[in-house]
This record gives C-alpha cells, structure tokens and sequence, in this order.
C-alpha cells in the first residue's frame, strides 16, 4: 500500500460499471470506524478517480443537503460518470458487504440475546457508542460556540428534541427557518 | 402494511437527515418505541450497539430497525426508503450547484444547518443513553467514551471495546 506524498497523476475515472462497482465495494470492505476515510483512500489516493479538490467538493455538497452523505456521494459520482446505472452499481457496490455483515451481527446476537452477559456488554457498546455522538457533537459545536445565536439554536433543538420529543418534521422547518435568519445576518 | 408504514416513515425521514444518521436517532426512536411500539427502548439501544460494532454508513442502523421490524424484506425497505428521496434530491441539486459555485447562498446555508445539525446529534447521544429512567452507569459509560474521543483520539474502535468491557462489569 502505497502512502505519503505520490507524484500528481493524471486523473483516470472508472472506464466499466465492473471497476465502478469493485472501488464501491472495497470502500465499503475497509470502512470500520468510518467510511470517509476509506473513501478518500479509495477514490483519490489509489484509483485516481478525483482531484482531492473534487472529494471535498463533492462531499461538501452531500453535507448540506439532507441524507446519508457517502450514500449521496456514491450515487452523484455513479450518474456522473454511468448515469442512473452507475448510480445503482455505485449504490449497491457501498453497501453490499457492510449489509451482509451487520446482517449476520443481528442474527448471532438474536440468537444469544438472552445470555445476560451477552446483554450487558452489548449495553454497555451503545452507550458507548452514545458517548461518540456527545463527543462529535462537542467537535462540530466548538467553532460555533462563542455566537449566542448558534447557541440558542442548539440548545432549543436538543431540548424540542431529546426532552420534549417533539417531531423533527416540526423542529427543522423551524430550526432551519431560524438558522436561515440568522445566518443572514451574520450572526452565525 | 407494516412494510408499506415502514418504507413511508423512512422515506419521510430522509428529507429530515441532515449532517448524517445521528440527527434523526431521537425522532426514529420517538416513533419506532413510543409511537409504534415496534421494539422496546431497551431494543433499540442494543440494535444501536449492534450497529456500532458494523462497518459501513452508519445509515445501516435503519436497515437493522427494519430487520427487527419486518425481517429481510423490512431491512430492504427502511434503507431504500432512507436513501432514495435524499439521493433524488442531491442528483438534482448537485446539476444546479455546478451553475452557482460562487454564490453566497452556499455559506448561509451551511452556516444556518451547522448549529441544528450540533443540537439533534447530541439529543442523538442523550437519547440513546437514557433509554428510560436516567441511569447513572450509562452516562458513565458514554462520557468516559467522550473524553477519551476527544483528549485521546485513539481509534472509535478501541473505545467501542471498553465500553464492551465497562458494561459487562456494571449491568
């Protein structure tokens, strides 16, 4: 595996839905602990399929808009060089062997959920994996955190959401409503 | 019918995923256990556990809700339902945006989203570790995860499996 600073190469973007399909499906292999790093691995340092300008592009644009971003990304680059096809190959290579895995996580642990042992450790992942959410959240909130704008938002989201459950489909018109305010005039 | 709800509600919910899966966790348990009762709070951590421990976009935890919900077919359903709509949307856009790369719009938008996107992941965090009553072995577990996340930077992983450790000592 080749790391560190290679020479710039001229770009070469998959030729067939075959190639398309196998760097989907090795970005999917090697996503444990995060799929972006595997993605920019995949796409940018070893196929050459983008510039890194194009990655953060590209990726950037699946952030703002609503839904999974390395989801979202797969299928713009699938129709960008295959059309609708290229998106559903695209789509199907990321997804293929994480699904097939956590499949057969769900089963093993179906069929040994009653141990308590078992139960107990498994509690004791998710709120680990809880913890991950609080400290990503603190990471994205740190920049924003000195505008009492962004604080106010924040805050009035976590406690519509969390405390007072109340629906999504009724907290983001609001918040983005609001955020657009805001943002507007600079004060975010 | 199950399959039919379950497709609707995640299609509805794509439009709402911003910043990724972790800001539709607490509506997704809102109405997966408190509205439908398709599994109970308790569930729907472990399922959440269960996903940590996958590869993959984590957008695969719905897959898994719609496994325990409806088998094969339902894990089948809920992540199409998720990704379609949003997929549909960014193809249309992203033919849109190449027109209007310096637009100032971009940054107000991106601004606007960063603070909710902020406040929903850690309702996220909150949600799954207070499935019902506050429970203080939870919260130990998840903000010792969090300070090691944040001062230690060593692999999500590695985290993952102290936790593993943690909770078969406490529970």
């Amino acid at each position: 595996m080749a790391g560190g600073v290679t020479p710039a190469r001229a770009l070469a973007p998959p030729h067939t839905l075959a190639e398309l399909f196998l760097g989907f499906l090795a970005i999917g292999a090697r996503s444990f602990g995060g799929v972006l790093p595997a993605a920019h691995y995949v796409m940018v340092d070893q196929r050459h399929w983008l510039t890194p300008e194009d990655f953060t592009e590209t990726i950037g644009l699946c952030q703002v808009l609503p839904g999974p971003n390395i989801g979202n990304a797969a299928i713009v680059l699938g129709k960008r060089w295959f059309g609708l096809r290229g998106a559903f190959v695209a789509f199907l290579g990321l997804f293929a062997l994480p699904y097939i895995w956590m499949l057969a996580l769900a089963l093993l642990y179906t069929r040994w959920a009653a141990r308590p042992l078992l139960s107990a450790v498994v509690t004791g992942v998710g709120a680990s994996g809880a913890g991950l959410f609080m400290a990503t959240a603190v990471k994205l909130g740190r920049p924003i955190a000195r505008k009492p704008a962004a604080v106010a938002l924040m805050a009035g989201c976590f406690v519509a959401v969390a405390i007072g459950r109340v629906p999504l489909l009724v907290v983001m018109p609001i918040g983005v409503i609001g955020g657009l305010y805001f943002s507007r005039r600079r004060m975010l | 019918m199950t399959l039919i709800e379950l497709g609707l509600y995640f299609a509805q919910l794509s439009l709402l995923t911003f910043g990724g899966l972790s800001s539709v966790i607490p509506e997704m348990q809102r109405y997966i256990v408190d509205v439908k009762g398709w599994t109970t709070a308790a569930d729907f951590v472990h399922l959440f556990a269960v996903a940590q421990a996958a590869p993959g976009p984590n957008v695969l935890f719905t897959s898994l809700i719609g496994y325990r919900v409806a088998g094969i077919a339902g894990s089948l359903v809920a992540l199409i339902g998720l990704c379609l709509p949003a997929a549909a949307l960014t193809c249309a856009v992203a033919a849109l945006w190449e027109g209007c790369r310096d637009s100032p719009w971009r940054g107000v938008i991106r601004r606007a989203l960063a603070p909710l996107v902020v406040g929903l992941t850690f309702a996220g965090g909150y949600i799954i570790a207070t499935p019902h009553t506050p429970d203080w072995r939870m919260w130990l577990i998840a903000l010792a995860t969090a300070a090691g996340m944040l001062r230690a930077r060593v692999n999500p992983l590695w985290l993952l499996a102290g936790g593993a450790v943690l909770g078969g000592l406490l529970f």
